[in-house]
């Protein structure tokens, strides 16, 4: 799309917004025709990009069932135009999947299986093998070498960065993909499920849809409307995460939502003391 | 933005939605199992075949089957002698110092001293392993143009030239190991909640050193450094600039106390971050023991 536009500044110096589309990927602000300036909603980004253009995405409502534009935001292209590394966000899910897990399977090592005290049969003269134990791992329900053992934790942590390009490319790949939309807020003027439902599908918002906010106490109406579905979420920004972006089809941010989660990552991108988070993870063994 | 990630970017406008189901990790990136018997492959466990890697039986350290062995060939190292009480003063060269002035990471508006090293997060120190603070070195003494108010721990001929070159002044002084710690982190000991140390007086070893004016030692007659500064600027031919006329004068010539580890505090003060607050000592006692 950004290419589109940019051979359409060429011969018109004022593109007129049609849709969500024209305006996705990034043009600078000095480009823009007057009218788009105009819904340009006020926005300071932390540590501006010096190369590279802002990204754009409209301001979204959702207390009507039609989608109404209210303005257009601009967003920090590292955060939220960033090169989708699929393998960074494979490793941030498969570590979110394997941090928590323990393997119960257990197998008996020759000493746990019961009995195989006694020897099974006379060292010599039977012109048998020689065997001590009938629970030796040769014998049938003897017991087993190398097997699982339970618990076997399967707990590591992802290098810090790792974590931090892992948000950024999973953002950048759900803007990109027009799964990303930004609402003012999350107030809906209804507490009946089938309003938001109604909305999802009116908008082609996909099935599943996770509404991400500042605060972890979510407004009345949408937690009541979604308390029923269980594809519609309700997440605060403190537990955004990769896998739950992945899961659902749609992102929906507060405003505040992309102002919190643009200003902890450029944050995290930019500090000095990055040793102590780069230090490796330590397991409090006691 | 990147062509690349552009390209991507733009790519993915065309693909189907990305989901947990259809993520992958770079081909080639993991380890591959290969098959083998047992827990190791069925190999020789990374002994080898035969001799003393498989029976571990080793010869002792520093023994050259019969030869005269090296450690008892020159059984004495003078050079060696008490390495482990020596000072160490780790590198920092004179490029590496214009770099971080560049890059805003120290500001040259106010004196530099081992506390505005260490906040740029590029440089360490660890005063436990007898390391006593930066050594200036002069790599880059030729394109060094900051003018700045330094204070480092060992400074040589060339590196001191160079900063009076510019402009600036440097002093080099002593600290003892546990203002070290108190500087290489200065918010964790603050948190700790404890008095700012007294500096302690340099060793008898370092004495010398450090009240050299040719050193710019901190505890040099001030009437000799100035001399000082000028026979070094005769012996370089370069023209001394007068820092008695420079704007930031007063910037140029703070000087710490001897006994002062930080500007601006002293030592005995306690600095509260939680409620942003300096406790300062009252009792007549603490304050004739803090005293310089």
């Amino acid at each position: 799309m950004s290419c589109k536009y940019e051979k359409e500044e060429g011969n018109n110096p004022k593109p007129v917004p049609k849709g969500p589309e024209n305006f996705r990927l990034h043009s600078a602000a000095s480009n823009l025709s007057d009218n788009v300036k105009s819904v340009m909603e006020p926005r300071t980004i932390m540590y501006p990009p010096k190369y590279q253009k802002l990204s754009q995405v409209w301001l979204e409502n959702l207390d009507t069932i039609d989608e109404k534009k209210l303005g257009l935001l601009e967003l920090h292209p590292t955060v939220f135009a960033t090169n989708p590394r699929i393998d960074l966000i494979h490793q941030n899910a498969r570590w979110q999947t394997l941090y928590r897990y323990v393997s119960y399977a257990h197998t008996k090592m020759r000493f746990e299986v019961a009995g195989g005290g006694r020897k099974p049969w006379p060292q010599k003269g039977l012109g048998r093998a020689r065997h001590g134990s009938i629970r030796s791992p040769l014998f049938k329900g003897g017991g087993v070498i190398h097997g699982p053992r339970s618990p076997t934790p399967h707990f590591y942590m992802l290098p810090f960065y790792t974590r931090i390009l892992g948000l950024t490319s999973t953002l950048s790949v759900k803007f990109a993909q027009d799964d990303l939309h930004v609402v003012e807020n999350l107030e809906i003027p209804t507490e009946e499920p089938s309003y938001l439902e109604e909305l999802v599908k009116s908008r082609n918002w996909g099935p599943s849809v996770l509404f991400v906010n500042v605060e972890d106490i979510m407004p009345r109406n949408i937690t009541v409307a979604t308390d029923v579905f269980k594809h519609f979420n309700l997440m605060p920004v403190y537990g955004l995460n990769v896998y739950s972006m992945l899961k659902h089809d749609t992102l929906v941010l507060t405003r505040a939502a992309v102002d919190h989660i643009e200003n902890k990552i450029m944050q995290h991108l930019h500090k000095n003391d990055t040793r102590s988070v780069m230090a490796k993870y330590k397991v409090d063994q006691a | 933005m990147s062509k690349t990630t552009d390209k991507a970017l733009n790519l993915m406008r065309h693909l189907p939605r990305v989901c947990l189901a259809n993520i992958r990790d770079n081909p080639g990136s993991g380890k591959k199992r290969s098959r083998g018997r047992a827990q190791h492959g069925g190999d020789y466990h990374g002994a080898g075949n035969k001799g003393s890697g498989q029976r571990q039986n080793f010869m002792r350290l520093g023994y050259e089957t019969g030869n005269n062995p090296f450690y008892l060939r020159f059984p004495w190292e003078p050079y060696y002698r008490g390495h482990h009480l020596r000072r160490q003063y780790p590198p920092l060269s004179m490029l590496d110092l214009q770099k971080l002035i560049d890059t805003n990471r120290i500001d040259t508006s106010k004196p530099i001293d081992l506390v505005a090293i260490m906040n740029t997060g590029l440089y360490r120190l660890f005063p436990d392993q007898r390391q006593f603070g930066v050594q200036l070195t002069d790599e880059g003494a030729d394109i060094f143009c900051a003018k700045i108010n330094l204070e480092v721990q060992w400074a040589n001929e060339l590196v001191i030239a160079a900063v009076e070159k510019a402009g600036g002044v440097i002093s080099t002084a002593y600290y003892d190991p546990h203002s070290l710690q108190a500087m290489v982190n200065v918010k964790k000991f603050f948190e700790r909640g404890v008095p700012i140390p007294r500096r302690m007086m340099p060793p008898p070893d370092a004495m010398e050193y450090y009240s050299d004016p040719s050193k710019r030692g901190y505890l040099a007659d001030p009437e000799k450094i100035s001399e000082e500064r000028l026979v070094l600027a005769q012996k370089f031919g370069y023209s001394l600039p007068k820092i008695e006329d420079d704007p930031n004068y007063e910037m140029l010539v703070e000087k710490k106390d001897p006994r002062q580890i930080f500007y601006g505090l002293h030592p005995g003060w306690i600095v509260n971050l939680k409620d942003k607050v300096i406790l300062k000592p009252q009792d007549e006692e603490l304050l004739r023991y803090y005293a310089s």
